[in-house]
């Protein structure tokens, strides 16, 4: 009695998640726990984009707790068949799966990013890019990061796949970031869609920390003093001819951009119309934050100390953050360009907002602007370039997918 | 440099199989191509804003300047203008002479903002036993359907 008593304790206490960290590699499971506390932390006391760095964080908690299987890396692996033609085994991690794995499958098959682009869509106010136009180039040059990033990862000889995956990050857009990574990683690359969202969405909250030390080292005082005029009112039927027109413009242009893009122009009709104006309130707000919850803690759970604790990891971090000064930098100089045409009319601050990070690189511009004359509003007209950003991004990351095999 | 982009786009890129130039060529199509797709972008709007830009400031015109006219000749407008006299709305016995004003200044109110001139007619009891408060949240609740 007493004996089996015994052995069932110890039969429990050797399947228990605290006999798993004294396993062979354990210990890295205790570092990663430790630093989804970090981001955690982060999230909450020091409000790093908390909606979804909490998420992704809680969710790396639990992927490495050990022996919880809320998910399994090994069931994303691709499996061969014939010569080239390789594919996920959805029947069997739907049969297997855990929780996460079963919600990871709206990021790997490209559902998630899309759905929270119809949101973003909804939420954004093309007016200002509709009345300067010109605020396109700014977007399109503030992507420079992203291949001038492929460049430097390729110098690092990453696999083309990875180089694509960590260059997004330049684009400075979440959604993005995750859709072309996870499109374009398999389980031979050494880096993972976590990696990656982790990296982007930690450098979009440090934005106001990166952005202003290169544009104040890009511009003169001169340039950073220069007020700009009100923009015009933009009619209505504008405001609606823009989303067709976009959509079909780069649908055309770039196929593979055609998910984003089109959901994000998707979005942005139907809180124009002003005819649906529930399923534009749904998509703004309950579609994106369940998407937002399901995105944040599968992504989360991708990032398992196998992956994380390599030097690839080390390699993204510090590309990241080239990508992303490149970006502001392209972004930065452009601008420099369009005030030496306009003669004078247009300050260079609005074009790191070329990045697309909604709304924070405007309001970054607007800030180093005020600090030179406090009077002076750039918000509205660097917001133009930042959502020519998201476009551009958009782009971007439809040209890297079909350059790149995946 | 272009056969280069040209081949590498119908045999994408894959592992760790490429050249430098193949790179070089990444960059450099990468960047023309969001460039062109947003320059075309530039260009549709431009030219679609600037249409609209010119419609608006010529109704603005007409409007300004209708708006001159009107004043040129408003002293023979204004004897023109003098408002028929108006019946009094027909209110039912028991309705306070303050509750009518309400209500006509509440319909004035809708009316300014459509840009019509409402008239109230009549003033009568509803029928209706249903509390207003119930019957504006029942409305509210089957709004959609």
């Amino acid at each position: 009695m007493l004996d089996q008593f015994l052995s069932t304790i110890a039969d429990l206490a050797r399947d228990s998640g605290v006999a798993g960290f004294f396993a062979e590699g354990g210990w890295k499971n205790i570092v990663m726990i430790l630093i989804s506390f970090l981001f955690m932390y982060l999230a909450i006391a020091k409000g790093f984009e908390p909606l979804l760095l909490l998420p992704i964080s809680f969710g790396m908690l639990l992927t490495n707790l050990p022996g919880a299987d809320m998910y399994h890396s090994e069931f994303w692996v691709y499996q061969t068949v014939g010569d080239n033609d390789h594919y996920i085994d959805y029947g069997n991690i739907l049969q297997h799966g855990g929780l996460l794995d079963i919600l990871y499958m709206g990021v790997k098959l490209q559902i998630y990013p899309p759905l929270i682009f119809l949101g973003i869509g909804a939420m954004t106010d093309f007016g200002p890019l509709i009345a300067n136009p010109k605020s396109f180039l700014l977007g399109a040059a503030a992507q420079g990061g992203i291949f001038f990033t492929f460049l430097g990862a390729a110098l690092l000889g990453m696999s083309a796949a990875e180089c694509g995956s960590i260059a997004i990050i330049g684009g400075a857009d979440g959604p993005t970031s995750i859709y072309v990574s996870s499109k374009l990683l398999s389980n031979s690359d050494s880096i993972g869609v976590g990696t990656i969202a982790l990296a982007a969405y930690t450098y979009m909250a440090l934005v106001p920390i990166i952005q202003p030390p290169i544009m104040r080292a890009l511009t003169t005082k001169k340039e950073r003093s220069i007020v700009m005029g009100q923009l015009r009112p933009v009619s209505k039927v504008e405001k609606l001819i823009f989303p067709i027109l976009v959509t079909v413009v780069i649908a055309l242009m770039i196929p593979s951009a055609a998910p984003l893009v089109g959901m994000l122009m998707m979005g942005n009709l139907l809180k124009e119309s002003g005819v649906c104006d529930r399923i534009a309130k749904t998509a703004q707000n309950e579609l994106m934050n369940i998407i937002t919850i399901f995105l944040g803690t599968t992504v989360g759970a991708t990032t398992t100390a196998k992956t994380i604790m390599t030097l690839s990891f080390a390699k993204v971090i510090v590309l990241g953050v080239i990508a992303f000064s490149i970006g502001t930098a392209c972004g930065i100089l452009l601008g420099k360009l369009m005030c030496v045409l306009t003669h004078g009319k247009v300050n260079p601050l609005i074009g790191s907002a070329g990045v697309s990070a909604v709304p924070m690189a405007a309001r970054v511009s607007q800030k180093v602007g005020q600090e030179e004359v406090p009077t002076n509003y750039l918000l509205m007209h660097a917001m133009g370039p930042n959502v020519a950003g998201v476009i551009g991004s958009a782009v971007a990351a439809g040209v890297l997918l079909s350059i790149v095999a995946h | 440099m272009f056969y280069n982009t040209a081949q590498l786009l119908s045999n994408k890129l894959s592992g760790h199989d490429y050249t430098g130039t193949d790179i070089a060529s990444v960059v450099i199509t990468g960047m023309s191509v969001v460039f062109l797709g947003l320059i075309l972008l530039v260009l549709f709007v431009s030219i679609y804003g600037g249409a609209f830009k010119r419609r608006n400031e010529k109704k603005k015109a007409k409007q300004e300047a209708e708006k001159q006219a009107a004043l040129a000749d408003k002293p023979t407008v204004l004897e023109k203008a003098k408002p028929a006299p108006q019946s009094a709305p027909a209110v039912e016995d028991g309705i306070d002479d303050e509750v009518v004003a309400v209500i006509a200044a509440a319909i004035a109110a809708m009316g300014a903002k459509s840009g019509k001139k409402l008239v109230l007619k009549s003033v009568k009891r509803s029928v209706s036993q249903r509390d207003p408060w119930a019957a504006a949240g029942l409305v509210d609740n089957t709004r959609p359907f």
